[in-house]
């Protein structure tokens, strides 16, 4: 049975894109399934420094795609979890090394072998964005609760959603305590205009700088919240019906609804 | 140098003024650039237009980040833009009717982004043309880059004679900064600004000095910013901190646009800003660390 194929993305660069897509592909591969990484930000790759594997490249997209390489080559195991690895990008070449069509092929090829693909995005709506999008057939849009980037995910929901993909929402970097202060916007505000399905929240944690440096996924931390926030965008990207976390206030859940019901 | 004087009506045609008073020679090109999104661009761009237009210089800011626009925003100016970059690029108007007056800063103006288009609409040489006939009106003239190094990033360097690249102490931020280095190449002498440095965090050993992040670029540094929650406020106001000069933050921003214009002042500094320790960092980047 083929994969799940799913891009995360986001317009607006720097919201946590390739952070969401490590600590959601390592709580995933916990939980059991397969999962392949792909990291779309040719020339600027990422992915491979958040989950501390830079050491280990020895073959890129890119290089699959000219032929170069097998796909299972260009593969790199994760260090913590068998069944998880990632395909990293090349550093030194432009997006338009690779076509729409060859890095959809390469995610299908991929999906093969896995239960999930996830396919880190990079910023912005250009060529990098749209291969990304185009080897998958769901997508994730990571924002902040910040007017720019709210405003970046609308368009890149608008682009996406031109073709019927199915769109969830991931607000990131929440801070309930300037939700309070009414200096940061709610996650009500943010799903009143995006208006799509909302799979997840996750608060801000200066503690992301620090294991994003060091090379390791906050999840692997057994005592961070983090880790049961993203166990719980996992189980529900799976279909479960879990509860959300109140963040901002306690009467969260009842302006969720009627955000949703507004929606 | 034109300046709007107080009882000026702050509306978009007035902006048409500073443009009949061409100068004697030019301004300078500036842009603002970090491969990485988020990690400031926009803020810089608009704290460093704000302080260098309070120190009495006449400043545009342009943003080139078509389809994904945001300066208006943190400008608070988002309400104001009637035109774009693209009808001044597509002569459909005059550069003076399309510039947006700041609505807190004398003889600071922003040149809009449009929202609804492409960056491979841009031919590069119009935007280069563009920039140089600014260049003879304004002081300075800030261009915005978008995140990445795809058209939309070459197109915001091609007019530019100077960059500043934004780098916050994060080891993605750094590699993906010392990329566009090498991209921006021999042309530009780039000079560094370190944003959202965490002293606290620093001091403890869980984020990238100073000295981290400039042994890895060795790139002449502006100035180091601090995180403060206070950014994300004015952001989503539109009030950049630069107009609070008193305010720690808004007193670096100032410092650095001094140091832009040529005054001989210490770069801005966050206590405890300096102390290295990251190991890993030196190997990430092949071995460039002394």
């Amino acid at each position: 049975m083929s994969a799940r194929r799913i891009v995360v993305t986001s317009g607006k660069g720097g919201v946590g894109k390739t952070t969401t897509t490590a600590n959601l592909g390592a709580t995933l591969a916990k939980r059991g399934k397969r999962v392949i990484l792909v990291d779309a930000d040719i020339g600027l790759r990422n992915l491979d420094l958040v989950l501390g594997l830079e050491k280990r490249i020895v073959f890129d997209l890119v290089e699959v795609a000219e032929g170069r390489c097998q796909l299972r080559q260009a593969l790199i195991k994760d260090k913590r979890f068998d069944s998880l690895s990632i395909l990293p990008a090349a550093q030194t070449r432009e997006k338009d090394a690779i076509t729409a069509a060859q890095f959809a092929g390469i995610v299908e090829q991929a999906a093969e072998v896995a239960d999930y693909v996830l396919i880190d995005s990079p910023a912005g709506i250009e060529t990098g964005f749209r291969n990304a999008v185009a080897g998958a057939t769901e997508a994730i849009v990571v924002t902040t609760p910040e007017v720019s980037a709210i405003r970046d995910a609308d368009r890149v929901v608008g682009k996406i959603a031109a073709d019927g993909k199915p769109i969830r929402l991931i607000v990131n970097r929440l801070r309930p305590e300037m939700v309070r202060s009414g200096d940061m916007l709610s996650v009500e505000d943010v799903c009143d205009v995006l208006s799509i399905e909302l799979l997840g929240i996750v608060p801000d944690d200066e503690e992301v700088i620090d294991t994003t440096n060091r090379g390791e996924p906050i999840v692997l931390n057994e005592s961070n919240r983090l880790r049961v926030i993203y166990d719980k965008i996992a189980r529900r990207l799976e279909g479960e019906l879990v509860p959300f976390t109140s963040f901002d206030n306690q009467t969260f859940f009842g302006r969720l609804l009627d955000a949703l019901k507004a929606g | 140098m034109h300046q709007l004087q107080s009882t000026d009506p702050v509306v978009p045609s007035e902006a048409s003024e500073p443009l009949e008073e061409a100068r004697g020679k030019l301004g300078r090109a500036i842009v603002l650039t970090s491969g990485k999104g988020g990690v400031g661009k926009t803020t810089t761009t608009a704290n460093l237009g704000t302080a260098l237009a309070l120190r009495g210089a006449s400043v545009v800011m342009i943003d080139a980040d078509i389809g994904l626009r945001n300066l208006d925003i943190v400008l608070g100016l988002e309400s104001r833009v009637k035109h774009h970059l693209l009808d001044v690029l597509e002569e459909r108007v005059e550069v003076g009717d399309a510039l947006v007056a700041d609505k807190h800063t004398e003889s600071l103006f922003l040149l809009a982004a449009a929202q609804s288009r492409e960056k491979d609409e841009v031919e590069t040489a119009k935007m280069q043309a563009l920039v140089t006939k600014l260049r003879e009106r304004f002081d300075y003239v800030l261009i915005d880059s978008p995140a990445g190094i795809e058209l939309g990033f070459r197109n915001a360097v091609a007019g530019a004679d100077e960059a500043i690249v934004v780098c916050t102490p994060e080891v993605a931020a750094v590699r993906d900064v010392d990329r566009v280095v090498g991209l921006l190449g021999n042309r530009f002498r780039p000079q560094l600004v370190i944003n959202r440095l965490r002293p606290q965090l620093v001091q403890k050993g869980k984020m990238l000095s100073v000295d981290d992040v400039n042994a890895i670029l060795r790139l002449p540094l502006l100035g180091v910013i601090a995180d403060e929650p206070e950014i994300i406020v004015t952001t989503n106001r539109g009030e950049p901190l630069a107009l609070r000069a008193t305010t720690p933050t808004g007193a670096a921003y100032h410092a650095i646009a001094a140091r832009i214009a040529g005054e001989d002042v210490a770069a801005p500094m966050p206590p405890a800003a300096r102390v290295p320790l990251f190991e890993r960092l030196g190997s990430l980047l092949g071995g460039k660390r002394r």
